[in-house]
């Protein structure tokens, strides 16, 4: 279902629906710091930037919390009806998919990540103004919502939002609020796309150091193709990898890193207790064995890992890429190490062997 | 029941294998049955200490109670070999896909240890044992490092008169007259074995170092890279395919393995060490 809303009338209903609430409802809003924001009054409500890019919050903080106990019996917050995260970015949505696919498989459904998403309301939004630092339609993905949303924000003009409904959730929330609204008509659909097509316009400009010329005109296909041949050439790795000061701050920022690391914790056996924790694959004891074995005992092999896992193991495991082109990783790295840099680096090194 | 909580089991006996390796057999405490396939391995518990994967070592006809065979190595055995009969630990499992035993039948298996890498074998070589007339021949090299370390002392013998089950075992080293068979690291028994290489399937199970020497032995020798089985037996943390601490390439060792075939390995980057 789509709807034509007014800016003012879509936050007026979400104040309302705040404002009628108790305390079992929860909204979170973007801000112009670039952090979710819990409304705690309604004046919050003011000036929501929903055309900005992605908060640096990525959406895993909402269903797989840095830290949570994993078998203590009083399950936090049970009072939490419904939270409402606005202005969640395709870069953010792409990612659960990815954490989806991880935490709830057929054989295992992991009870904390479940408990979150059934609470969790997804307001999307189109994403007009990309920055440098994002790339998601370079990898295959694009900075507008296709799916995985419950409610998703697109822009006409200044004014006009398309609200789309995207899940069994987002129908009933657009029929209960918006029923009366019109349905978009062509012409609202063509400026809706233009806008779109202006943003991947616009991310193409700023990615085309990495994609276009220096490449020589390769297909994505075959330029991520390459990377995942990467795999032995150990002395790229080692030079890309020289500046890594494995803070693991990409791997804590990155929207779908999924890894934990359990805590035993209990006083004995009828007083359990034990928690989980976000784990980094570029820290030296992550693939340690008791004895002291190590599989990426370097850190180059760690580093490479986070390549390939995004790359190569995730593409294997679902069809799509483990990275959404957030450019989180790029802005949160101390020594500078720019993802799509390191990709054209092993490109063009090996481009000259294979283009022989 | 939570996928993240341990059952309580028993500690019912302990055996001191080696100097450093103890066989503790776990019951569990509400009486219920505890069925796993040969080579799946379980999450056990020392509670407020820590979780570690363990492969069971007794056979899977035998429910009522489970064997681990543990080596102390870090902060958890270490407490968990001070542990007495009667106290209690966690159990979460079993996980992973065990050895295809159905693939073995009327071939010739090759079973090859290291140290306490015997003991998922162990699990194995029972298994086999129950039907040891549906294989071809059954072959076990096994290979520690001093006389002392060897697992399993009191069972060999009765092993030794299982037919249609040839042993052979070796040490890397040993005192003069300690020691009456092979002296070498546990490759060196494979020049001894006779069977035929082109169909036989080995399975191989010990520290990394020996696994990455064998797998390439056995290459060498001409297995196919799909006959020869590898436990990979890593830091696997959560046991269900999410926490990530055991990817090998585009594997979770804990839900794809723990055994896989050399043909599903050959790819990846540095897969032992």
């Amino acid at each position: 279902m789509q709807k034509v809303v007014l800016y003012t009338d879509f936050v007026s209903k979400l104040k309302e629906i705040f404002v009628k609430s108790s305390l079992d409802t929860i909204f979170y809003l973007p801000t112009t710091s670039y952090r979710y924001k819990k409304v705690v009054k309604e004046e919050d409500f003011y000036n929501i930037p929903f055309t900005s890019i992605r908060m640096i919050d990525p959406i895993k903080t909402f269903l797989f919390k840095h830290k949570e106990n994993l078998v203590s019996q009083d399950i936090p917050y049970n009072q939490i009806s419904t939270i409402y995260v606005v202005g969640v970015k395709s870069c953010d949505i792409n990612a659960l998919n990815v954490l989806n696919n991880m935490f709830i498989t057929e054989e295992y459904v992991d009870p904390n990540y479940s408990y979150w998403q059934k609470k969790l309301f997804i307001i999307s939004s189109d994403c007009p103004y990309p920055q440098e630092n994002c790339f998601c339609s370079i990898i295959k993905g694009t900075p507008y919502p296709v799916s995985s949303f419950d409610i998703n924000i697109s822009f006409i003009d200044e004014n006009n939002f398309i609200l789309e409904s995207g899940s069994e959730k987002g129908e009933e929330f657009l029929s209960t609020y918006f029923g009366d609204k019109d349905s978009p008509t062509k012409n609202d659909i063509e400026k809706r796309n233009n806008i779109r097509n202006l943003a991947v316009r616009k991310i193409k400009e700023f990615n085309k150091e990495y994609i276009e010329e220096k490449t020589s005109g390769m297909s994505q296909e075959v330029y991520y193709k390459i990377v995942s041949s990467f795999e032995q050439h150990q002395d790229i790795w080692k030079k890309e990898s020289l500046s890594c000061v494995q803070c693991l701050g990409c791997n804590y920022i990155c929207p779908s890193c999924y890894c934990f690391l359990i805590r035993e914790n209990s006083n004995s056996y009828k007083e359990q207790f034990r928690d989980r924790v976000w784990d980094s694959c570029h820290s030296t004891g992550y693939g340690r064995v008791a004895g002291g074995a190590n599989p990426r005992k370097f850190k180059f092999q760690r580093f490479r890992n986070r390549y390939l896992c995004k790359f190569v193991f995730r593409k294997e495991n679902f069809g799509f890429y483990g990275c959404t082109g957030c450019g989180r990783c790029i802005e949160v790295c101390p020594a500078k190490i720019d993802m799509r840099k390191v990709i054209r680096n092993l490109v063009l090194s090996k481009g000259e062997q294979v283009l022989v | 029941m939570n996928i993240y909580q341990p059952k309580n089991f028993q500690i019912v006996k302990i055996i001191q294998e080696t100097p450093n390796i103890k066989t503790f057999t776990l019951k569990p405490l509400n009486g219920d049955k505890f069925s796993f396939q040969t080579g799946q391995f379980i999450e056990l518990t020392v509670y407020g200490v820590g979780e570690a994967p363990f492969t069971p070592s007794s056979s899977p006809y035998k429910t009522e109670t489970i064997d681990v065979t543990i080596m102390r190595v870090g902060r958890m055995t270490e407490v968990l070999h001070s542990m007495k009969e009667g106290d209690i630990v966690g159990v979460r499992g079993p996980y992973g896909k065990g050895y295809p035993v159905e693939k073995f039948e009327s071939e010739e298996v090759l079973i090859l240890g290291g140290g306490v890498g015997m003991a998922p074998l162990r699990s194995l070589l029972l298994t086999l044992i129950e039907n040891i007339k549906r294989y071809k021949k059954v072959v076990l090299c096994y290979g520690a490092r001093t006389p002392q370390d060897i697992v399993y002392k009191h069972l060999f013998p009765e092993w030794r008169k299982v037919k249609g089950l040839e042993i052979l075992r070796s040490v890397d080293k040993c005192e003069q007259g300690e020691w009456d068979e092979t002296v070498g690291v546990v490759t060196c028994l494979l020049d001894k074995v006779n069977v035929n290489t082109t169909n036989c399937k080995a399975v191989v199970c010990g520290p990394p170092i020996m696994m990455k020497f064998s797998t390439l032995k056995l290459l060498d020798m001409g297995f196919k890279p799909e006959n020869i089985y590898l436990s990979m037996e890593r830091n696997m943390s959560c046991g269900l395919g999410k926490c990530g601490h055991c990817q090998i390439g585009s594997y979770f060792i804990c839900k794809d393995g723990p055994v896989f075939t050399w043909e599903q390995l050959k790819n990846i980057p540095e897969p032992f060490e």
